[in-house]
């Protein structure tokens, strides 16, 4: 960046994109706080004292649901984050660590959902989960999110696991710790950082997803905050400021987590998928 | 007592045998070197010992037991690793009390066990710190803490100075010297440096291909090397080694004009081919005398108040010689070098040596 | 015979080890078998059976196959979306990732100020839900509101406004676009980090060589990134060829106006659950889920066994 025309050159481009990337979102939001006559007639501007409005936010949360919807997602995300995290550190520990005949083939089994798409087989889930009667249930999704999640969780763990030094694991064993202590107060602790990452990398799908919530549970009040508002959205279709409030109740959390997560998330990224 | 016993000892990996027939005993209050090129099997041998690895066959037995099935934690071992092996998430107090906790040590005897080990070690104003706020000999110090709390009846060292800076690789030498003085501690030792090996075992175990090449004092390893690996291991620049026939019985023809009147041990019969073996220390250079080779200067290292002279011999080979003081012999002149006839070693064709 | 030759353990039996690796890995094997490579396998035995009238299923070998591609009241459909998903893959080859190239190299460049805040705000919308991103373009192209008109009016363009969503011409492209622009940020982080992971030495030298930084970065830094490049293509494929939350969020099962914007995704989820214009059939949801996995399957075999081969990966 020796010349300073092709740096103004370089933060113009980006600078541009960021705002085209931004723009939409801060629209909605933005005319989330206004009264219907300036939705349409200043949408371009930023609310003032004369526009301003909370009539849109008042109709979602007046729809008491979006509350539950909103603990639904929490208990579905941390539910799989929760699992994911921990049965895929096992193991990962154990792939790593421990040698048996058919390492190499079962650590090439579980990573075949990293490429496949859980999705494909919804039918047969669907089947599964009706005969489990946990259909219209966090729990089936939450067994399936993790059954999802696992396979790209156990394949970052272990790289991390396998990046503890051997001679950390026999200065354990020397310390008289059984395999169970070694991996619950030694290797858990050191991957930390990299659950958070995978912790973060898990989290956004299964917020975000459509797909499952609507095959799984799409009524009976155990609707995901994703599915909840597609349904809302299309049920007030017509109503500009329930409609803006209603995406921006669901953008805003989502935000507001990523500018604290997004370190980790873009860590994550980058030692997940790019080895 | 707490000797360490190991016979007939073999360990494989699938088919390649990494140790071969070791029969060691490390005595009590001992302090033994593993030594060798790496790759030797010393450090799986040391890994046996500790239990982190099983072993094939053979027997070992630590302070009279039979140790062979028991895993690391009951074999009253300690061990000191090359990376340290320090917890990143525990402070300093907390690396060395945690082997005694998960061994339900009472919480007074660990808090009096490990403040001792500090005072010894001078860590007492580190016990809060994490390893990562440590100097590499401050690490260094916390893992032989944490072998001294347990009161081991072995201490087993895996390289332990090798990470560490030149200088304080010396300072520490010293230190474990006197660490082992103190604690009247049995200590099996791994290293490939063979001046840790000289300077600090009451017995040396010199290790190739996963087999003990020879056992013994270090001052008998260097004047009395059973053959030829070992004297080419031992001693630093390598022995030289110049290979002969038996012309007479007290004279060596080394086949490039050079005739030696040496006089050669009763086990050499006339005719036979013999390595003599001489140190480049055991050699004069620009000396004269009876015992001399003639050759040309390659270099001269000079460092300081001695330095070594490479030496082409008409045979093309170089040999190493020890310099003195400031030679006036520049690169390629004719020098002779002459040989100290009580420091001579004989090895038949079999590399073994000869008396 | 000292224990622990099998296990490396000292001390440990086989007994003991079998319970310890069950304990680590069964969680694991289990909960992904049940729920992901059991589904899958019994989707694929699914599309073998044919659904009879009084619903119980019989065994009918590849047939289900057979009439999805070439009976015209599947196989039109089923073409249909298989060209539009086609065409959704190659808008984001040409256009997502070529712009998070782009931006990957600038956010890259040396000395670059704002870096972070750059990154993480173009990456913003890959974090938002599919659902919002669709509701929200839908909203700013929609007539009523008139927000794109109004913008093209600034520039005297308002001529070219259209119902882009609504148009059978443009509804695939429009949502193709929309897509591009909610996903960049996945192939510039894959990209700058790859980028940033080439040691500054190598542009030194490049730069001491008489090369501009243009050409140091076609010359030395394209071919050392080439094998991200392949595996942000894969990642493209599968997302793309498993697509269906946007579609559905913007046009509804019926992907429409008039099946333009049907894709693999929607045509699966219509052909299970059945719509206004159909009953829903298992078998052949089945089948349709089987084609999405050999298509996949294909285009991951492609990458592992040809691509990535024959790339060379360079560590530094």
């Amino acid at each position: 960046m020796r010349k300073p025309a092709s740096a103004i050159a370089v933060h113009g481009i980006l600078g541009l994109y960021t705002a085209l990337a931004l723009f939409p979102i801060l629209l909605v939001i933005m005319n989330s706080f206004k009264a219907r006559n300036a939705i349409f007639g200043q949408p371009l501007s930023l609310p003032t004292p004369s526009t301003f409005s909370l009539i849109g936010y008042n109709k979602v949360f007046g729809d008491s649901s979006v509350v539950s919807y909103y603990v639904n997602s929490i208990t579905v995300t941390g539910g799989t984050i929760f699992l994911t995290l921990l049965f895929g550190a096992m193991a990962a520990w154990a792939l790593t660590e421990y040698k048996f005949r058919w390492n190499t083939l079962l650590a090439l089994y579980l990573s075949i959902g990293i490429m496949v798409p859980i999705r494909l087989g919804s039918v047969s889930i669907i089947q599964l989960i009706v005969e489990m009667n946990l259909i219209n249930t966090l729990t089936a999704l939450i067994l399936v999110y993790t059954a999802q999640n696992l396979p790209l969780s156990i394949f970052i763990l272990s790289e991390f696991v396998a990046q503890i030094p051997k001679d950390l694991r026999e200065a354990a064993r020397c310390d008289g710790l059984s395999e169970y202590s070694i991996f619950f107060f030694i290797v858990l602790p050191l991957i930390r950082p990299a659950m958070a990452t995978v912790a973060v990398f898990t989290m956004i799908p299964v917020w975000n997803d459509l797909w499952f919530p609507l095959l799984l549970a799409p009524t009976g009040g155990k609707q995901t905050i994703t599915l909840g508002i597609q349904q809302f959205l299309g049920q007030y279709i017509t109503d500009w400021n329930a409609v803006l409030s209603a995406l921006s109740t669901a953008i805003i959390p989502v935000l507001i987590l990523y500018v604290i997560f997004s370190r980790q998330l873009i860590r994550g990224l980058t030692s997940g998928a790019v080895k | 007592m707490s000797e360490v016993r190991i016979a007939k000892l073999f360990k494989s990996y699938g088919n390649v045998e990494i140790l071969k027939d070791i029969n060691l005993t490390v005595e009590d209050g001992a302090f033994v070197v593993l030594v060798g090129p790496s790759g030797c099997g010393k450090s799986t041998l040391l890994r046996c010992i500790a239990g982190l690895e099983p072993i094939t066959s053979g027997t070992m037995t630590i302070g009279g037991k039979q140790v062979n099935d028991l895993p690391p934690a009951k074999r009253e071992i300690a061990m000191v690793f090359q990376s340290y092996a320090l917890y990143p998430h525990m402070d300093v107090y907390g690396n060395m009390a945690f082997g005694l906790k998960f061994a339900k040590v009472p919480k007074a005897d660990i808090d009096r066990r490990v403040n001792e080990a500090a005072r010894i070690l001078q860590l007492e104003p580190l016990l809060k710190r994490r390893p990562r706020e440590l100097s590499g000999g401050q690490r260094q110090r916390v893992a032989i803490g944490r072998a001294i709390v347990r009161k081991p009846q072995v201490f087993l060292f895996d390289e332990p100075l090798s990470n560490l800076d030149a200088a304080l690789r010396i300072n520490t030498r010293v230190e474990i010297a006197k660490l082992h003085k103190m604690l009247k501690a049995t200590i099996t030792y791994v290293t490939h440096d063979q001046v840790e090996a000289m300077t600090l075992a009451d017995k040396i175990v010199v290790m190739n291909k996963g087999r003990i090449e020879q056992t013994g004092k270090p001052l008998d390893l260097y004047y009395r090397p059973v053959n030829l690996f070992v004297a080419g291991f031992i001693g630093s620049p390598a022995m030289n080694f110049l290979v002969a026939a038996a012309k007479k019985r007290d004279t060596l023809d080394l086949g490039d004009g050079h005739e030696l009147a040496v006089k050669l041990p009763a086990a050499c019969k006339v005719g036979d081919k013999v390595t003599l073996g001489c140190r480049p220390e055991h050699m004069t250079f620009g000396g004269s005398g009876k015992l001399k080779l003639t050759g040309t200067v390659d270099i001269i290292e000079r460092l300081g108040e001695s330095g070594f002279a490479y030496v082409r011999l008409p045979s093309g080979q170089t040999i190493i010689a020890e310099v003195r003081g400031d030679p006036k012999h520049g690169n390629g002149d004719k020098v002779d070098v002459a040989l100290d006839a009580a420091q001579l070693h004989f090895f038949n064709s079999d590399g073994m040596r000869i008396e | 015979m000292a224990s622990g030759t099998e296990t490396g353990i000292v001390g440990m039996s086989r007994g003991t080890y079998l319970r310890l690796l069950a304990f680590f890995l069964a969680p694991a094997a289990l909960i992904y078998t049940i729920f992901s490579i059991y589904p899958l396998i019994a989707t694929i035995f699914n599309s073998l059976y044919l659904r009879q009238p009084d619903g119980s299923y019989l065994f009918s070998g590849l047939s289900n196959f057979y009439t999805l591609l070439t009976d015209t009241t599947w196989s039109v459909p089923f073409w249909n979306a298989f060209r539009n998903n086609c065409y959704f893959f190659l808008i984001h080859m040409l256009v997502q990732n070529p712009i998070g190239l782009a931006l990957a190299a600038m956010l890259s460049l040396p000395r670059l100020r704002l870096r972070a805040t750059y990154r993480t705000l173009i990456f913003m919308p890959t974090m938002l839900s599919v659902v919002i991103i669709g509701f929200i373009w839908q909203l700013i192209l929609s007539p009523l509101w008139g927000i794109a008109k109004m913008f093209l009016q600034t520039f005297s363009l308002g001529f070219l406004f259209a119902p882009w969503l609504g148009q059978e011409s443009s509804a695939l492209l429009t949502i193709s676009l929309i897509s591009v622009w909610q996903f960049v940020g996945i192939p510039m982080i894959l990209i700058y980090t790859a980028l940033l992971a080439i040691p500054e030495e190598l542009i030194d030298a490049a730069t001491v060589d008489g090369l501009n930084q243009f050409q140091a970065f076609v010359w030395v830094k394209l071919p050392l990134i080439l094998p991200t490049i392949g595996l942000v293509s894969i990642l493209t494929f599968v997302n793309n060829f498993n697509a269906f939350d946007l579609i559905y969020a913007m046009k509804g099962a019926l992907a429409g106006p008039n099946f333009s914007a049907d894709i693999m995704g929607t045509l699966f989820y219509r052909t299970f659950f059945g719509n206004q214009l159909q009953l829903g059939d298992p078998s052949m949801g089945s089948t349709v889920a089987t084609m999405m996995f050999i298509i996949i399957l294909i285009g991951v075999m492609t990458y592992l066994f040809v691509i990535q081969r024959r790339m060379q990966r360079y560590s530094f």
